[in-house]
């Protein structure tokens, strides 16, 4: 490193106000994205505060009605909260996906999916309450000024900016001759100017995050914090490097801009969109008719089973019930059977939404396949998972989903043929169960 | 002029690299509206398909209860435009699949953002992406130095000497890169009218011209902008920084800080809110489920003095059917007061947003552009108006039914035929003519229009010959 070239870049940004104001612009916007991403951090805790809030009332209510004799709303006086089947019913479950402490560094796919669920015996990973939170569609088409953002996709255009006519000016003004002369490395001459930036924004970008670490608890970050710095370090190094021989080969700063625009756009915009429109192309939206006959034609189809039938299903489902004495008894009780359903067409729409998952992972496993032609959808989604905002990071909620409702149709269905009784003891039992 | 103009052309076919690049984009613009045109045939075969199958399960149905029916209900597929292969707009981020049944409104699930990893920030390699940030930097940067450099060689004297004005000069130099640009717009239409020939009508057609126009006027304001700053600056590298960084501003940083900013100045209520609100209201109202309703009484008391009869039992009809409609029409008028309330907000969210083009004529461009496919907002919401208004007529004659088909108030157990469920229409939704609602893009015509007179009057004023 050469500390008179150094100096000699830092006058000639100093000098220039293009460059200083997009570097100043760069750095107020990746401010203003952190701060956006703060601010739907922080709205999403004020919802999930807000929903285990009225959880608790719900709670309190039904050990209300414990302490009091009461079992069950004034106006349903068929509910029977004693009875496992009513008190399970009235047992609210909600599942959240919580943003993590680094969720301002990166929304990723965040606003593609919600991060809520009330689960009942009958929820399932697909359905309509999953959907995103509500957000304007050309908003979320146009995204969010999100720092992964700025970092993977404005940075090297601020790069282009800063470096476009190193080598290049002296090309234009016919003095590139000169530099020869006066330097004989003109390689550490070009790389040490480059290098002014890069480090300049590199720092500039670390302390960002690393900021960003410190305010949100860095003890517990600290391995996040390090691969996002190393992530974001070497993405950008990889730009300077093709960036140093684009300036080094180019006859003139214009010529240098144009190839390192082309550049971007053929790594941040043209293969990226390539691979997007073959993944369409191969692997079409998925319409999940398969999944909604399970919901609709086979759950119709599953209800209009006999009882034995449906009895025989739930044996296999759940061998420990054939222990109970209800399942012992010569005749079977049809409306056990009945409220036991739900347990039978879980077990369904966990077949169907393997099925869906196994579409989707083929996609994503053709979208892996492209990341050696298609870097940037790497980085970008690599930095996602990091900050747990990317597909599989709503898939794990997902699978938590799918846990919760198994735990309470299968709790449901074996307190029920158990016969047991509910007092307020046997409800908090189920709470922990079911929280 | 028109000499200059010439000369201009044969400078550009002259240079090599733009005779790879004008070759290099046609054959992008063949081969991405090939493929569009191809994967978006795929996506409509593979709704119809849906589509086909959940009618055939309900053609299919066994004599059963119409409440039932109503349970089970139906789906409406959100179906892809002919032109969704120009620009997807809203599309990527939308739902697909909206359950369609009795009791409650479902939203539109199953987005294609939700079923995969992220891959493009930019969206599908579609025409669209091509010509709103591809072409567009290609133009800048073939213009931003087609005034300084007749400067530096000397030419720009040159021609003056021999009795060309200034302003002459400049217009055919913009004229000559808009005719490029008008070349690769006609050939994306033209392979529009070739792949989709048999689909295309009259919409359709006024459809392409839109798009056609929109992009020809904002090529003629990037143009035009950037020979504008190459006047005034009369510096290559200030004039280029310039460009780029207002392009950036443009395509990239004001349609983000100015979707947050409507959403901010016009907030939107979140989906549990919504939900209570609805719950909440629609507890006011009957609930066809529980006997012991006291707004059901006041029902069964009025129908009972409609048939002067004295007990349900005496009843012509299935009082259960009337009061399912009953319930289902009171939870229509919740639905539009909190969905209504809601699209509303979403549409001043996207006029203030088409405003925006007052400073950003990219905001004008892009809504132009996903209205031409007919992928905004506006298209996305019609269709799911489209499938309410189904959704109502649906289960309103499946209550109809079980309540005058010929069943008695307590006959649970009484079933329509087959030949009833299969009168019911079938959902068939057709776009809506982008003539009918062309007046909600107004704004974004004008402030295409405002541009391109500002910048004429800039260029105009900037090349008199004082000004050199």
């Amino acid at each position: 490193m050469n500390i008179n070239i150094f100096l000699f870049e830092f006058k000639h940004f100093a000098r220039n106000k293009a460059k200083i104001f997009s570097y100043l612009f760069f750095v107020l916007l990746c401010i203003l994205s952190i701060y956006n991403g703060y601010d739907l951090m922080n709205t999403q805790l004020e919802t999930i505060s807000e929903i285990k809030a009225k959880k608790d009332l719900e709670i309190n209510k039904i050990l209300g009605w414990h302490d009091s004799g009461e079992v069950g709303p004034e106006d349903k006086p068929w509910v029977n909260i004693t009875d496992p089947y009513w008190s399970i019913r009235y047992t609210p479950t909600y599942i959240f996906k919580e943003p993590s402490p680094l969720f301002p560094l990166g929304i990723g796919q965040a606003e593609q999916f919600g991060f809520y669920k009330k689960i009942t015996r009958w929820s399932s990973t697909y359905d309509t309450d999953m959907v995103e939170e509500i957000s304007n569609y050309e908003r979320l088409i146009n995204g969010n000024i999100d720092f992964s953002f700025l970092i993977i996709f404005l940075l090297p255009i601020l790069l282009i900016i800063l470096t476009y006519n190193i080598n290049g000016m002296e090309k234009d003004l016919r003095f590139d001759k000169l530099i020869f002369i006066q330097n004989n490395k003109v390689n550490f001459w070009l790389l040490n100017r480059l290098l002014f930036y890069l480090i300049l924004l590199i720092i500039s970008i670390n302390f960002l995050i690393v900021s960003v670490g410190f305010v949100n608890g860095f003890d517990n970050n600290i391995d996040t914090v390090l691969k996002l710095i190393l992530i974001s370090n070497l993405y950008i190094f990889c730009f300077a490097l093709i960036f140093f021989f684009i300036n080094k080969y180019s006859n003139t700063s214009s010529s240098a801009a144009f190839k390192m625009i082309s550049i971007w756009l053929m790594f941040c915009v043209v293969i990226p969109g390539t691979v997007h429109q073959y993944a369409s192309f191969k692997y079409p939206v998925n319409y999940m008719t398969d999944f909604l006959d399970i919901n609709r034609k086979q759950t119709y189809e599953v209800f209009k089973l006999e009882n034995f039938d449906l009895y025989d299903i739930l044996m296999q489902i759940q061998p420990e019930l054939s222990e109970t004495q209800k399942a012992q008894d010569t005749v079977i009780d049809n409306q056990l059977v009945r409220r036991s359903i739900s347990t039978i067409i879980n077990q369904m729409n966990i077949g169907a939404t393997f099925e869906i998952e196994m579409q989707n992972e083929n996609k994503n496993e053709m979208i892996k396949s492209s990341y050696i032609i298609n870097p940037v959808s790497y980085v970008q989604n690599l930095w996602n998972s990091c900050i747990f905002t990317d597909y599989y990071a709503y898939k794990d909620y997902r699978s938590k989903i799918q846990e919760s409702i198994l735990s309470r149709n299968q709790l449901i269905v074996l307190e029920m043929w158990r016969e047991n009784k509910v007092n307020k003891e046997k409800y908090k039992d189920y709470l922990k169960i079911l929280n | 002029m028109i000499n200059i103009f010439y000369n201009e052309w044969l400078g550009f076919l002259r240079n090599k690299l733009f005779l790879f690049f004008i070759s290099f984009f046609v054959i992008l613009l063949i081969a991405v509206t090939y493929f569009g045109v191809i994967q978006n045939n795929k996506q409509i075969e593979a709704q119809n398909d849906a589509h086909d199958h959940i009618r055939a399960q309900w053609d299919e149905m066994s004599p059963s209860n119409p409440h039932s029916a109503a349970h089970f209900g139906t789906y409406a597929f959100k179906p892809n435009s002919i032109l969704n292969n120009l620009d997807e707009g809203v599309n990527a981020v939308t739902g697909v699949v909206l359950r369609l049944e009795g009791h409650k409104q479902n939203e539109v699930a199953f987005s294609e953002a939700s079923q995969s990893l992220t891959i493009s920030q930019f969206g599908k390699f579609k025409v669209s992406l091509l010509f709103q940030f591809i072409i567009p930097l290609f133009l800048i940067f073939l213009a931003f130095n087609i005034y300084t450099t007749e400067i530096t060689s000397g030419r720009l004297k040159l021609l003056l000497v021999q009795g060309n004005s200034l302003r002459k000069i400049v217009f055919a130099k913009i004229l000559s890169l808009l005719s490029l640009s008008t070349i690769l717009l006609s050939i994306t239409i033209l392979l529009q009218l070739i792949f989709n020939f048999n689909k295309i009508e009259l919409d359709q057609f006024v459809r392409l011209n839109i798009f056609f126009w929109s992009y020809f006027i904002y090529y003629f304001i990037i143009i035009a902008y950037t020979v504008l700053l190459s006047i005034i600056f009369k510096k290559n590298t200030s004039s280029l920084s310039m460009t780029i960084i207002t392009w950036l501003l443009w395509t990239i940083f004001l349609p983000k800080t100015i979707g947050n900013f409507t959403e901010t100045i016009t907030p939107l209520t979140t989906r549990i809110e919504l939900s209570e609100n609805m719950k909440e209201d629609r507890s006011q109202g009957i609930d066809g489920h529980n006997p012991f309703d006291t707004r059901k009484k006041d029902l069964e008391k009025e129908v009972l003095d409609k048939y002067q009869v004295d007990s349900l039992s005496q009843l012509p009809v299935n009082f259960a059917g009337i009061l399912m409609q009953a319930d289902e029409e009171y939870g229509n008028s919740v639905w539009d007061k909190h969905y209504g309330d809601l699209y509303g907000k979403l549409e001043t969210q996207k006029r203030h947003y088409q405003l925006s083009g007052i400073i950003n004529p990219f905001a004008s461009l892009q809504s132009l552009s996903m209205a031409a496919a007919g992928t905004d907002l506006f298209h996305h919401l019609d269709f799911l108006n489209a499938s309410e208004l189904y959704r109502r007529y649906f289960i309103k004659t499946l209550n109809d039914e079980y309540a005058f088909g010929g069943s008695k108030t307590g006959e649970r157990g009484w079933k329509a035929t087959n030949d009833f469920f299969r009168s019911i229409k079938d959902f068939n939704y057709s776009e809506k003519k982008l003539f009918f609602i062309l007046h909600k893009y107004i704004v974004d015509i004008i402030c295409l229009f405002g541009w391109s007179f500002v910048l004429l009057f800039l260029i105009y004023y900037h090349s008199r010959k004082g000004f050199l």
